[in-house]
Order: C-alpha cells, then sequence, then structure tokens
C-alpha cells in the first residue's frame, strides 16, 4: 500500500486536490446562488440540488473542456513545432512523428513493449496516437457536456428575464457560449506559451519539466 | 479473462453512457414532464382564480415581488389583479428550465418560478416584443 502511494504520488496528489478544489467550488457555487435566490425571495437550493443543476455542471465542463485541449494541443502541436532552448520540446530538425526505430515500434519493439507496439495496421496507429486522441476525446466530450448545460443554466435565465428560451444551435452560435469557451481558451494558450518560452531561460532544480540548472540556454530537449 | 475483461469494458462503457444520458436528459429538462405538468397547473390554477374573479386566490400564486408589483401607490393586489382583465384559455405550450418557466396559454404568455411552496407565477399578461424581454401587465 505504502509503496503504490509513493509510486503513483504525483497522480494521487492532483486527483486528491482536484476533488477537494471541486467540492470547494460546489459550496461555495451553492452559496454564491442561495444569496442571489434569497434576494429574490426564493427558496435557497440544496447541495445535491445544486450539483446536479446546469449551472454548476456549465462551470465545470468549460474549465474541463479547455484543460483538455491545452493538453491535447500541447502533445500534437509539438510533435510539428518546436521551441530553440525548451525542455518541452524537440531539437530544431527532429520534427515529425520520428522513424519506427525512435518510436520503437514494429521490428523494432522491445522486450517490454506493449503488444500493440509490436502489431501493425490500425491497432499501432491507434496506440501511437493514444494519448492525443484521448485528450481530444476528452475535450470534445466537455465542450458538449458545457453545450448541454449551458443551454440549460442559460435558458433558466432567459425565462427569469421574460424572455424565450434558445434551441441548442442557436446557443452553441450565441456570444454567450463562445465568451465562456474564448475566456478559457485565452488562459490556456497563455500558459503553454509561458511555460515553454520561459523554460528556455528559467530553471526549477530537481524538476523533470525544467532542464538542469546548469544547462545552457540554448540546449534544446533536455531534461532533469 | 480477455473475454471476461471485454465484457468489463463493455459494461462500463454502457454504463458511462447511460450515465451521460441521464446527465444530457436531466439538464435538458427533457425528463421534466412531471415538471411541465406542475408549471401547466399553476397556471391553469392562475386563470380559473380570475374567471371566479377570485383575488385573493390569484395572488396567492404570484411570487411575492409580482403581487407586490400591483401595489403600488396604494393598490392593492386582489383588486388590481382582476382590473387588468387577463386572458386564459388551454395550456398551449410549457417549457421548463432549471428553476424557471414560461406556459403559453390560447390567450396569454406566463412566466413563473419554482419555490419552495411551488410554482409561482413571476409574469402574465406577456406579449412578445421584437429583440426586447416579452411587455407584461403583471411582473415580478
Amino acid at each position: 500500500m505504502r509503496r503504490f502511494v509513493r509510486e503513483n504520488a504525483l497522480t494521487l496528489f492532483f486527483l486528491l486536490i482536484f476533488l477537494l478544489a471541486l467540492a470547494g467550488q460546489a459550496v461555495t457555487g451553492m452559496a454564491r446562488l442561495n444569496h442571489d435566490l434569497v434576494a429574490e425571495g426564493a427558496a435557497p437550493v440544496s447541495l445535491l440540488a445544486y450539483v446536479t443543476s446546469g449551472d454548476f455542471a456549465v462551470d465545470v465542463a468549460e474549465n474541463w473542456q479547455s484543460e483538455y485541449l491545452q493538453f491535447f494541443l500541447f502533445i500534437v502541436v509539438t510533435v510539428w513545432l518546436v521551441q530553440k532552448g525548451s525542455p518541452e520540446s524537440k531539437q530544431p530538425g527532429e520534427e515529425g512523428a520520428g522513424s519506427d526505430k525512435d518510436a520503437m515500434v514494429g521490428a523494432f519493439a522491445r522486450a517490454g513493449s506493449p503488444r500493440w507496439a509490436r502489431a501493425g495496421g490500425i491497432r499501432r496507429w491507434l496506440l501511437s496516437n493514444s494519448l492525443g486522441l484521448v485528450m481530444g476525446v476528452l475535450f470534445l466530450l466537455s465542450w458538449l457536456g458545457q453545450s448541454v448545460a449551458g443551454l440549460s443554466a442559460y435558458n433558466a435565465e432567459q425565462l427569469g428575464a421574460f424572455e424565450d428560451p434558445v434551441t441548442w444551435a442557436q446557443y452553441v452560435g450565441s456570444a454567450e457560449f463562445w465568451n465562456r469557451t474564448l475566456q478559457n481558451w485565452q488562459s490556456e494558450f497563455l500558459a503553454v506559451a509561458s511555460m515553454v518560452s520561459l523554460a528556455v531561460f528559467l530553471r526549477q532544480r530537481g524538476s523533470p519539466e525544467s532542464k538542469p540548472v546548469g544547462a545552457p540556454h540554448g540546449a534544446t530537449s533536455v531534461e532533469n | 479473462m480477455m473475454r471476461l475483461l471485454t465484457e468489463w469494458t463493455r459494461l462500463r462503457t454502457g454504463m458511462v453512457v447511460a450515465a451521460l444520458l441521464i446527465a444530457v436528459t436531466g439538464l435538458s429538462g427533457c425528463a421534466g414532464s412531471a415538471r411541465d405538468a406542475e408549471a401547466a397547473d399553476a397556471a391553469r390554477a392562475l386563470h380559473d382564480a380570475l374567471a371566479r374573479r377570485d383575488g385573493n386566490a390569484a395572488c396567492a400564486l404570484l411570487a411575492p415581488r409580482a403581487a407586490e408589483g400591483l401595489e403600488t401607490g396604494g393598490a392593492v393586489c386582489r383588486e388590481e389583479i382582476l382590473r387588468l382583465d387577463l386572458a386564459g384559455g388551454d395550456v398551449r405550450e410549457v417549457r421548463v428550465w432549471g428553476r424557471a418557466a414560461q406556459v403559453r396559454t390560447a390567450g396569454d404568455t406566463l412566466f413563473l418560478t419554482r419555490f419552495a411552496s411551488g410554482w409561482r407565477v413571476t409574469a402574465a399578461g406577456c406579449e412578445p416584443r421584437p429583440a426586447e424581454p416579452y411587455d407584461c401587465e403583471v411582473e415580478a
């Protein structure tokens, strides 16, 4: 048990703080909504009613989709684009999917390689692109979830303001949907650009996301 | 072992799809036929009270802010609401989203909000206006 925790500490730590933050978001979101409801003269909602509402779901989903988009783009775009001096990048000149030898697939698979790395055709293609594919699918599902939950929350607001509700198609073409989407995207894109470029000149001793402290600024693809 | 794993994967996929469907239908209000009926009943009850000329019963079905809205300049809700001559008729369409609803009858459009005590009318006697909220005779 202790060994399992130690060997998976990074994932477990982030899952734990994810759950704590999500719980905090639920409690504070309910408090904010209930403040508004009481001010309107309506009855406050329970925590269960709040976490199953469109209001909560849209706030969760709009953040999830942008995070999965960030990682999807980071994983896929770094195949083709480089940043000289960044530990997050390959060396200039190494752009592209690389050789089978570098990828350790087919005849170059080793004893411990996954079975599908040795296989050919669709199975090898799927394994070779599984990280980007799963991140991309999670992005699309979260974005779809945002649109459905956002429609629910938006239409409740429309009715509260004595206006007609809109259809899903009208909602995904609305300024509300795109404003919620783009305000999340811009922050993720800035974060990636900051990480890629700042890591050229800055170091974090002991972190695999950083170059060794003494590595030259111009050294690309060197991690601790 | 492989078959067991495949079965488990299928079962898990099925569970995820079912959970997504429940979430989608729950959030979009498709599963809200009971809520639709309750909102429609509240709208009908208001029109029935008005048809009986029962101002007290009609005002009890309004949201507090809507009732207060009729009581400007010393007016009393139970008298004021009867002066408005709101049209009733059969319920034609009910749309419920979250805690809010819109009920269209043959002669009126009403907006409602769900309170702890049930659905209450927040606006009635509403006429649509292009690119603006409905213009309502009673509104919270």
